[in-house]
């Protein structure tokens, strides 16, 4: 009955250091201990673990068994040593007075430093600011007394709740189970496995702390309440105004820390930016050297650039560092016109290094190579495709587009155009004989891909003729595709029997 | 590059052109297809006339070891019409009337008019005359199988009908209904 009164049961999975309050310490443990609840045993608690604590009994076995008594209830202890079979006992008082609601484990805010208190310190210890000790103000512990009916006794026949002080039901006349006189509640703790004086002597000395009552105004608190306890010895013996200083200067210290600590990686960040710039500049400074260095001496002598020269230059213009080719972007000009045709200026700079030995070239290779070269504000598709029919104007040898019968859309230079290629197409067939799309592509020094188009191109025209392989005899289903000029057959009049 | 002539074992005179491999080839370009699918015609009703072939079938195309081997394979240049190219051709040939699809309602096997229906009836006309068969009933069978080969020997029925037919209109010929088959009788005029 006792036991059910006082305790609160726990759940023993939890390892027991993570149930104690902030503010609780253990002290001492012992196993094979059994509980007498009264002057009964308590059957389902007869073989546990005792702990105990700054402020609460532990007893922990299985799940179900397993409770806390707070210390704040015991009033009195009686030490029986034990006798021959009998083994020695702890007999534990337990106060009828009920101790005030504990508050709910809740974050509650001071109402005079706003400091936050975290739960999960003990019940005294949570109506305290954590961090300025002022008392809590909002009364949010309800003070509404324990209802009447909590004491009263539920009839076993008929579960009617009657008043404490009736011995039959009121309702049945059954007969009552007799609620054990607050006053005489006791709790005995058995110890099967001995090390009850150990634990005697440690209970006893919790009990006399009373941690659970008073905290911080004794210097001899054996709290862990850790190195503020001076402090706050000190705190206790100022002023109302000296107080409120002692706050202020704490949370203006703080905050002067912590903006210091800022103060100082920003500096730090800064000072490595400002590193970094300065390499940059030297970067830029010794490309615009170098560009200049090799565009001099490419005037001098145009016909040959060393292959140093233009590996350099390509890489400069990959890094993105072509100072003659700061990318424009449409907020240095005026309107979008001008930006399109500044653009184009920008893209023929860029095609004179793409397209240094190559006539023609894929759309996509030229807007990726565009857009590295840049570096920044990258042009976009559609962009690109606005600023295509421009580039004629900018560029000598003109450099034209033109769309394949595959789709694939090509910048070219003249000697590329329909007209030339067909033109050298046919004579070069004529000359060498039926040629494949890949023996045509080497010999134009350019990708199969392209040729193919671009024969194809010629074909529409109905200069070239294909001998697909599919038609030979042995029935390779694989055609390679022979190209034949079609003046082998232009003028050809039939020659057969009739 | 030169292409030359080749006689072939059945004393057939193949053009030059047959030794071209992309003669074999059917071209995506219309201009050059069209002028390949000419000389294509010419020389498939040339050799129909040579050797009195009067059905040509895409299957011809496909297999081997058939009359028209000579033609549609060319095995010095390794080359062979490939049977779309040869559906393709025939199409051509029904567009331009010289053949038909026989029959009717599909488009792999053809009908060959190296001679024209209108010929035709010139021809079964002429024989009709020079052999003594004017006026008398003679049924299909002794047109197209006469104890005595004549150019109409071995003519199919239907392109028979159709002279036939050519023949009717301007009163030449009497189609006549028999119990067991049909009959034809010729008149002078």
């Amino acid at each position: 009955m006792a036991l059910k009164r006082y305790t609160k049961s726990i759940d023993s999975t939890i390892p027991l250091p993570a149930l104690l309050y902030t503010d609780e310490r253990l002290f001492s443990s012992q196993n094979g201990v059994g509980i007498y609840d009264g002057q009964q045993k308590s059957a389902s608690h007869q073989s546990g673990t005792v702990h105990v604590s700054s402020h609460r009994l532990f007893f922990t076995d299985t799940r179900d068994n397993s409770f806390a008594l707070d210390l704040s209830y015991v009033v009195q202890t009686v030490y029986y040593a034990g006798l021959f079979t009998s083994s020695s006992k702890v007999t534990l008082h337990l106060a009828s007075k009920t101790l005030p609601g504990t508050p709910e484990p809740e974050v509650w805010v001071c109402h005079v430093c706003g400091n936050r208190n975290p739960p999960g310190t003990s019940p005294a210890a949570s109506r305290i600011c954590t961090l300025c000790g002022v008392r809590r103000e909002s009364p949010s512990t309800p003070s509404t007394p324990v209802p009447a009916a909590s004491d009263a006794v539920a009839c076993p026949a008929c579960t009617f709740r009657n008043n404490p002080s009736k011995t039959t039901c009121e309702i049945c006349t059954a007969e009552l189970p007799v609620p054990l006189a607050p006053e005489i509640s006791l709790m005995k703790l058995s110890f099967r496995k001995g090390g009850d004086k150990a634990f005697y002597s440690k209970l006893k000395s919790c009990l006399k702390t009373k941690a659970w009552e008073v905290r911080l105004l004794t210097v001899d608190d054996p709290l862990p309440s850790g190195s503020g306890i001076s402090t706050w010895t000190l705190y206790f013996d100022m002023g109302a105004d000296d107080r409120l200083k002692f706050i202020t200067d704490g949370i203006l210290q703080s905050v002067a820390t912590s903006n210091q600590g800022v103060e100082t990686n920003m500096k730090d960040a800064l000072q490595d930016l400002e590193a970094l710039m300065l390499k940059a500049k030297d970067m830029v400074r010794l490309a615009a050297d170098l560009n200049e260095r090799l565009t001099t001496s490419t005037a001098a002598n145009p016909a040959s650039e060393p292959e140093e020269a233009t590996f350099i230059r390509s890489s400069l213009s990959q890094l993105g560092l072509q100072m003659d080719n700061v990318p424009v972007t449409l907020d240095m000009m005026q309107d979008e016109r001008e930006w399109i045709n500044q653009l184009a200026k920008e893209l023929a700079r860029v095609l004179q290094t793409i397209m240094k030995d190559r006539g023609i070239i894929a759309l996509d290779e030229v807007w990726g190579g565009w857009n590295r070269a840049r570096g920044v504000a990258l042009i976009p598709p559609t962009t690109f495709l606005q600023v295509l029919p421009h580039l004629p104007v900018y560029t000598t040898p003109t450099i034209q587009k033109r769309q394949l019968h595959s789709g694939l859309t090509v910048l070219h230079t003249p000697p590329y155009s329909h007209a030339a290629f067909s033109a050298r197409l046919v004579g070069f067939l004529s000359l060498n004989g039926p040629q494949t799309a890949v023996e045509i592509a080497q010999e134009e020094e350019i990708t199969v891909g392209l040729a193919e188009g671009m024969i194809g191109a010629v074909e529409a025209d109905g200069q070239v003729c294909r001998d697909d392989e599919a038609c030979a005899l042995n029935g390779s289903t694989v055609g390679i595709v022979r190209w034949w000029p079609w003046t082998e057959f232009d003028r050809y009049n039939y020659d057969g029997q009739l | 590059m030169a292409f030359t002539t080749h006689t072939t074992p059945s004393g057939f005179l193949l053009p030059s052109i047959h030794s071209a491999p992309p003669f074999f080839s059917q071209q995506p370009n219309k201009t050059t297809l069209a002028s390949f699918t000419d000389h294509w015609i010419k020389l498939i009703l040339a050799y129909a006339r040579h050797r009195r072939l009067f059905y040509l079938h895409v299957e011809d195309a496909e297999t081997s070891g058939n009359d028209w081997d000579e033609v549609l394979k060319n095995e010095r240049i390794n080359r062979h019409v490939l049977p779309v190219y040869l559906e393709h051709i025939m199409g051509v040939m029904v567009e331009k009337n010289l053949a038909a699809f026989e029959p009717a309602r599909q488009t792999r096997s053809v009908m060959l008019y190296w001679r024209l229906p209108e010929e035709w009836a010139e021809t079964l006309h002429e024989w009709a005359t020079s052999t003594g068969h004017l006026n008398t009933i003679m049924t299909f069978y002794d047109v197209t199988d006469p104890p005595i080969e004549s150019p109409l020997s071995s003519i199919p029925v239907a392109l028979l009908r159709k002279a036939i037919g050519i023949l009717t209109k301007t009163n030449r010929a009497q189609l006549i209904a028999a119990a067991d088959g049909e009959g034809v009788r010729f008149f002078s005029k």
